[in-house]
């Protein structure tokens, strides 16, 4: 078995091992998306409070 | 001495552009220790003399966890703080911790399962750590719905962090479950006061991944903190700057 597919395969224990870590990689991305998706959506409702002011609106 | 820099953490604008200011200095730390962590933790380490390679798992495994329990511990004091001299920021720093703390308790059940089926012979056991784990993820999905349910931002502050403050409690369980109850659960082997039983080349990955995730942590409440201090404030001037592009 060449070095790659060795370290492919872990011992026997690919099935449990890879799940693992492709789990908590997307656990990881996925916090990154929504804390930026959070931020952007704030930051656009704050616009429009102030859009909604500036124009005389009901604030 | 000087009080200025506390009351400062107190205001909006000055968290919101410190936050901003901070977070760089976090991630990069996070991922070069995260990515150090995984190669050491995947190539270096040599394989457990019992588990073999099923035991890399501890690499994701554990760090998970440790977010699970120090997430949910800031969030527990951040609320009290929150709750105990009325400090808007405090809240907005609680309700940030709970979707990246919930996530993280999540990471840590579904592999803890995946590394018990191989060793122990089974996905699930109702075991004092796994059941006291799996009541974490409940709390934080209860604060979030709890937060969610509630139109007015300042008495879901209020509701919450009394969920929260109360929750605290499950916290040392956790921990502790392994030493009081018999457990399938393995004792911890870095997170006590003797030496760590474990071997050095195995130990330091996994110290990296450990402060990797937790900077990680910081890095992700920064980001979503600027946004709960944004969404908090109705009519301060300051947004104006903040949001401009």
């Amino acid at each position: 078995m060449s070095a790659v597919s060795e370290f492919f395969d872990m011992g026997g224990y690919a099935a449990y091992v890879w799940p693992s870590y492709v789990l908590t990689l997307a656990v990881v991305v996925l916090n990154i998306v929504w804390a930026r998706r959070l931020l952007a959506k704030s930051r656009e409702e704050a616009r429009r409070r102030l859009a909604m002011r500036a124009g005389g609106g009901e604030t | 001495m000087t009080w200025t820099w506390f009351h400062r953490l107190g205001s909006p604008p000055y968290i919101y552009s410190l936050a901003a200011r901070l977070t760089p200095w976090f991630a990069w730390p996070a991922a070069l220790l995260i990515v150090g962590g995984l190669y050491g933790g995947l190539v270096l380490s040599p394989p457990d003399y019992q588990q073999g390679d099923g035991f890399r798992i501890l690499y994701v495994h554990a760090p998970s966890a440790w977010m699970s329990l120090m997430v949910y511990t800031t969030m527990a004091v951040s609320a009290a703080v929150g709750l105990i001299w009325r400090i808007k920021v405090s809240h907005a720093v609680a309700a940030s911790c709970a979707p990246i703390g919930a996530s993280f308790t999540f990471c840590a059940l579904v592999t803890g399962s995946l590394w018990g089926q191989p060793m122990w012979g089974t996905y699930w056991e109702w075991d004092p750590r796994l059941t006291s784990e799996l009541i974490l993820l409940f709390l934080y999905l209860g604060y979030m719905g709890l937060r969610s349910a509630m139109e007015d931002v300042q008495r879901a502050d209020r509701a919450s962090a009394v969920l929260a403050i109360v929750g605290i409690v499950n916290v040392p369980i956790i921990h502790y479950s392994v030493t009081w109850w018999n457990s399938l659960h393995q004792a911890p082997s870095v997170m006590k006061f003797d030496r760590p039983t474990i071997a050095t080349s195995m130990l330091i990955p996994l110290l990296m991944m450990l402060l990797g995730f937790t900077l990680f942590f910081v890095t992700v409440l920064l980001i979503r903190l600027r946004g709960e201090v944004l969404s908090r404030e109705r009519t301060a001037s300051w947004i104006r700057e903040a949001v401009s592009p």
